[in-house]
């Protein structure tokens, strides 16, 4: 008797200890995403007089002063474009490449892998101006194709090894009763690689629409033109020399939080999938 | 099937974005390259009333925020893709290396033509981080290769609310360091905050330092000690250092300002609940937005000696350059010449609360601004003191007074510690 109290005692009290460890956690991350979303409902004066988090008067006025912003929305739809354009390519390029590393035996294989790893060193900014000189050269600077080449080459390393290592788990046992189907290597690689790579997948996807959604710099840098400019670009508007106007630069981050906020949701069921089922070839 | 599909048309639309032509505009257009957000809606607005005036067409594109502006315009200079008209943002090092690359005109002759009459319109003090004089260290043929576009101040503002609840008058700020001391009881017993400033963000202290220095002993004297003829132990410079313990017994700085940050300390002074501030000009933009309706003045920091003026720091704020390679650089000029001229100066001032670099536009701007824009009279910067200081004894010098301010040192022990490591760096130097 004595014995299951104190069992009991011990789990209800690790129990709440692991619950105050998560909920500080939680809140650590949420507070700052209701700050945000507050701070977007506030004028620029009372978000320095009064820092609660229920505001007296909602202004959501400020959503369509941020959406009336000069060139907002259509900054909007260019980083839609580009984030599907830019991820589209990734996944399709990485994958056959992650396949072909994987499975194909060509002279240069390893040394060509090891390549697109070194990639993965070199940080972006390093390699501005010689990609702005090399779009230069090549008549692709201040052209949406330019910018997304750009993306989808930024992307490809991690995206590569994070396939090829999936695909080498793969059981050849799969493929060769494909192969006994009737399907080609590239019939391989659509009807069996990919379905079965669905949870790195949708990896590279989040992690590469957050790289292009949340990228400014090289856009600033490739693009002359305002009208090709990504929505993060947009943003830096509200944020003046020596001014922020906070509200509008809150209500542009919460309008501009929501599309990457679909984006995970969608793709985390996958991931989510792989995690509680332990292993997929087994 | 499905996939070739996908395939093909992503190929198509590729190819389609990637030869995308460029719309050509049969108007002569200027393209001006900036990072100044807050100034974007009033550079648009006098653009569209250039091209009125003169059917020159002006485009102005703001790349923001600052740092990736910088990126971009040295990306550009390496593709000879640079602007007709842009700004360098950096250290002065920075410019030097654009103008000896030949990115940058000589707008000397511009300048000088019509008996110098666009350069006398300039606050003089305005041009000198544009201006290269004879034998400059630099090796930079001499001339003026910039057009400053505002200015700034450093300054003391003092809320004049606040003032008259203490029982002071809101229309005479002290004038001399007594009279600011005299202040510290009485905002003590009211309750509120004496001077805030960003001394947590330190280089705001080595300025108010160096503001009573020029006060005290007088430039000669100051640019002999960063010369390292002079030491920090002289009586002057132990004088200076007292001041802060001044400013501390009496009660008129306020309480955690070793280590308050600008934005809190112009929160405090926006919400009315610090009486005086030190800050650059800007400011006036800062508490627009943070207060409207704040009632304050600017001031001088308030003297400590008769022997020479008081000193602030003041300069260009922001700067245009000229392409050297354009070819439309002469209408580029022409623009300058046109923006910078006292109508459109006191309209750039008036929308974006900056002061401007036209000395003649006082009359037609906010009185606050006015204010800011006389400091330029007692205007100095160290980038134009041409020595300047060892980092690490402005560093010593700024911990020194926080140190003072908290009460771990008295300004005798300062001294000595400043004077220690400049002799160290100068021996340093000697043997280098």
């Amino acid at each position: 008797m004595q014995h299951a109290l104190y069992y009991k005692s011990k789990k209800f009290l690790i129990n709440t200890l692991i619950h105050i460890f998560l909920i500080s956690v939680a809140i650590t991350c949420l507070y700052p995403l209701l700050w945000m979303i507050v701070s977007s409902l506030k004028t620029q004066d009372i978000i320095f007089k009064d820092i609660s988090l229920i505001p007296q008067q909602l202004h959501f006025g400020n959503y369509i002063h941020a959406l009336k912003e000069e060139g907002f929305g259509r900054s909007f739809l260019n980083s839609i474009f580009y984030t599907g354009f830019s991820v589209f390519g990734v996944v399709i390029i990485a994958s056959l490449a992650g396949y072909a590393f994987s499975r194909l035996r060509f002279p240069g294989r390893t040394a060509l892998f090891y390549m697109f790893i070194a990639a993965m060193m070199i940080p972006i900014p390093a390699s501005f101006v010689p990609l702005y000189v090399l779009m230069n050269k090549l008549h692709l600077r201040d052209t949406p194709i330019g910018y997304i080449l750009c993306m989808i080459s930024a992307g490809l390393s991690v995206s590569i090894f994070l396939l090829k290592t999936f695909f080498d788990r793969m059981p050849k046992e799969v493929e060769d009763a494909a192969r006994i189907d009737g399907c080609s290597k590239m019939g391989i690689w659509w009807h069996v690689a990919l379905p079965l790579a669905k949870p790195v997948l949708a990896v590279v996807v989040i992690f590469n629409a957050l790289n292009v959604w949340n990228e400014y710099i090289l856009a600033l840098i490739i693009f002359d033109s305002r009208k090709f400019m990504p929505l993060q670009v947009a943003l830096q508007v509200f944020r003046g020399e020596f001014v922020t106007n906070y509200p509008l630069l809150m209500a542009g981050l919460t309008i501009t939080a929501l599309p990457i906020i679909i984006v995970y949701l969608l793709m985390q069921k996958y991931i989510v999938k792989e995690i509680t089922s332990g292993e997929v070839f087994g | 099937m499905l996939f070739k599909s996908v395939l093909l048309g992503g190929c198509v639309l590729f190819s389609v974005l990637g030869c995308s032509s460029q719309k050509i505009d049969s108007k002569p257009t200027i393209n001006i390259w900036h990072w100044m957000t807050d100034r974007d809606p009033a550079f648009q607005e006098l653009a569209k009333k250039y091209e009125t005036l003169t059917g020159v067409k002006v485009n102005f594109e703001l790349y923001a925020p600052s740092d990736a502006y910088a990126q971009k315009i040295r990306a550009a200079a390496q593709g000879i893709n640079l602007p007709d008209v842009f700004g360098i943002l950096g250290q002065k090092q920075d410019f030097v290396s654009f103008i000896k690359a030949g990115h940058i005109l000589d707008l000397t002759p511009y300048m000088e033509a019509s008996n110098n009459s666009w350069k006398n319109s300039f606050f003089p003090k305005a041009l000198t981080v544009n201006e290269f004089g004879p034998q400059n260290s630099y090796g930079i043929n001499p001339g003026i290769f910039g057009v400053p576009i505002d200015i700034m101040t450093i300054q003391m503002v003092y809320n004049k609310k606040l003032f008259t609840q203490l029982g002071l008058n809101p229309n005479r700020p002290p004038k001399t360091l007594s009279e600011f001391l005299d202040t510290g009881a009485k905002i003590r017993s009211a309750g509120l905050e004496g001077l805030v400033s960003g001394w947590g963000e330190i280089w705001m202290i080595d300025c108010l330092a160096s503001n009573y220095a020029f006060n005290i002993m007088g430039k000669d004297k100051v640019l002999a000690t960063i010369k390292g003829e002079v030491p920090y132990t002289d009586p002057d410079w132990v004088r200076v250092f007292t001041i802060f313990k001044q400013m501390k017994d009496s009660g008129v700085l306020a309480r955690g300002l070793v280590t308050m940050i600008n934005k809190t300390a112009e929160q405090l002074f926006a919400n009315e609940k610090a009486v005086f501030a030190f800050n650059g000009s800007w400011c006036a933009n800062v508490y627009q937005g943070m207060n409207p309706g704040l009632e304050y003045g600017a001031m001088l920091p308030p003297q400590a000696s008769d022997k020479f003026p008081m000193a602030i720091w003041g300069g260009a704020g922001s700067s245009f350059v000229v392409n050297a390679r354009s070819q439309r650089r002469e209408e580029a000029v022409k623009f300058l010449i046109w923006l910078t001229d006292q109508d459109q100066q006191a309209y750039l001032s008036a929308a974006t609360n900056n002061l401007p670099a036209n000395k003649n536009s006082l009359s037609k701007i906010p009185a606050i601004l006015a204010q800011f824009a006389r400091g330029m009279d007692y205007a100095t910067h160290p980038n134009a003191w041409g020595v300047s200081e060892f980092s690490l004894v402005i560093e010593a010098l700024d911990y020194g007074i926080q140190s003072i301010i908290i009460g771990e040192k008295t300004p005798e022990q300062v001294a000595e510690e400043v004077q220690k490591i400049k002799e160290r760096e100068l021996a340093k130097k000697r043997k280098n």
